[in-house]
């Protein structure tokens, strides 16, 4: 790449510069018990009323009210109900090969969990397709403790 | 519906209650014209910087503007700069050892206004003298680094007075103090 400037060719460069900040964070008493779960490779949702939330939430969306740290396990196969293609996974997906992003309806659960969906192809992705967990062997309490969703039947 | 594989190997049994983010930004820039001369001459060991034609400000690394008059400035409004001056003030730091601190034993980032016609750099390292030494009014001039060993690569639009590939640092001439009267409209 070069630019003229004033008759003068000046040949341009770029430079990379990368900022860290290693946070850690608090995780209180709804988030705490769900990322336990997920080390335990449990997926807990809260009562909120009739309904199910998974993730769980601190408060019911509906009204705003607190609610009771009342979990229930649900899971770990659901139904897809939205999705989202990504044909170019960047270094900060959790895949590093074209995935789904997706809402994904776990079984017992009134509430959707966006979470990846590795189908292998675009085509094999569908609203109403059954997925389940796939579990890391090394699991830390994290979101990613579930490494993605797969097809069921795919094997876990 | 839970069944744990023999292969897992989970951290711990305790609850979850805290959790770790680490967050990282990567920023590329295209150097502009300016500051790719400003790196040109840093190798040759020389400082140059622009100064407006208007209010004679000398900006130092060069902006390619003045933002005060908001005129452009290019290769005729470029000077050279002495590579001594004196501290204005200085600030002490004891290092705590956060993420990405690389320094153990406290130190001095010192603004110094370059001798005439000026030029601030900022947060320049004042070297071979005891920190208790350093005072507003020192004179100190440039120590570079030997020519082969210099690097500008990091030096981008935004990186300021950051100078350290090719810098040492500051350190003393041993002439008298400038007084404080002569620079201290200039205290950063």
């Amino acid at each position: 790449m070069q630019c003229v400037l004033l008759g003068v060719v000046t040949e341009l460069r770029a430079t990379t510069h990368t900022i860290e900040f290693p946070y850690t964070r608090t995780l209180g008493p709804v988030i705490g018990p769900f990322l336990t779960g997920l080390r335990d490779r449990r997926i807990l949702g809260i009562r909120a009323g009739d309904r199910v939330l998974v993730p769980p939430l601190e408060y019911d969306p509906e009204n705003g009210n607190s609610l009771e740290p009342d979990f229930v396990e649900v899971g770990p196969a659901g139904t897809v109900t939205s999705w989202a293609w990504i044909s170019k996974p960047t270094r900060k997906h959790p895949l590093d090969r074209p995935f789904a992003f997706a809402l994904i309806k776990l079984d017992g659960a009134d509430t959707a969990l966006v979470h990846a969906v590795d189908t292998g192809s675009m085509d094999a992705v569908h609203t109403g397709l059954r997925v389940t967990a796939r579990w890391r062997d090394e699991r830390k309490g994290r979101i990613d403790d579930i490494e993605c969703f797969v097809p069921e039947g795919d094997g876990t | 519906m839970t069944d744990t594989a023999d292969t897992d190997t989970v951290q711990g049994d305790e609850p979850v209650t805290m959790m770790e983010y680490f967050m990282s930004l990567r920023y590329s820039d295209v150097v502009s014209p300016p500051v790719m001369r400003f790196r040109d001459a840093l190798l040759e060991g020389r400082l140059i910087a622009q100064q407006c034609p208007i209010c004679k400000l000398v900006y130092v690394p060069p902006k390619g503007y003045c933002p005060i008059d908001t005129i452009e400035l290019d290769e005729r409004n470029e000077i050279q700069l002495a590579d001594r001056g004196t501290v204005t003030n200085f600030t002490v730091v004891t290092p705590v050892q956060y993420y990405g601190q690389k320094e153990t034993e406290p130190f001095v980032r010192a603004s110094i206004l370059l001798d005439p016609p000026g030029g601030m750099l900022i947060l320049q390292d004042v070297v071979d003298v005891p920190i208790d030494e350093v005072r507003p009014g020192m004179r100190v001039e440039a120590v570079w680094a030997p020519k082969d060993e210099r690097d500008v690569d990091e030096i981008g639009n935004r990186s300021g007075s950051a100078l350290d590939g090719s810098l040492r640092g500051f350190r003393p001439t041993g002439e008298p103090d400038t007084p404080a009267d002569a620079f201290s409209d200039k205290v950063w």
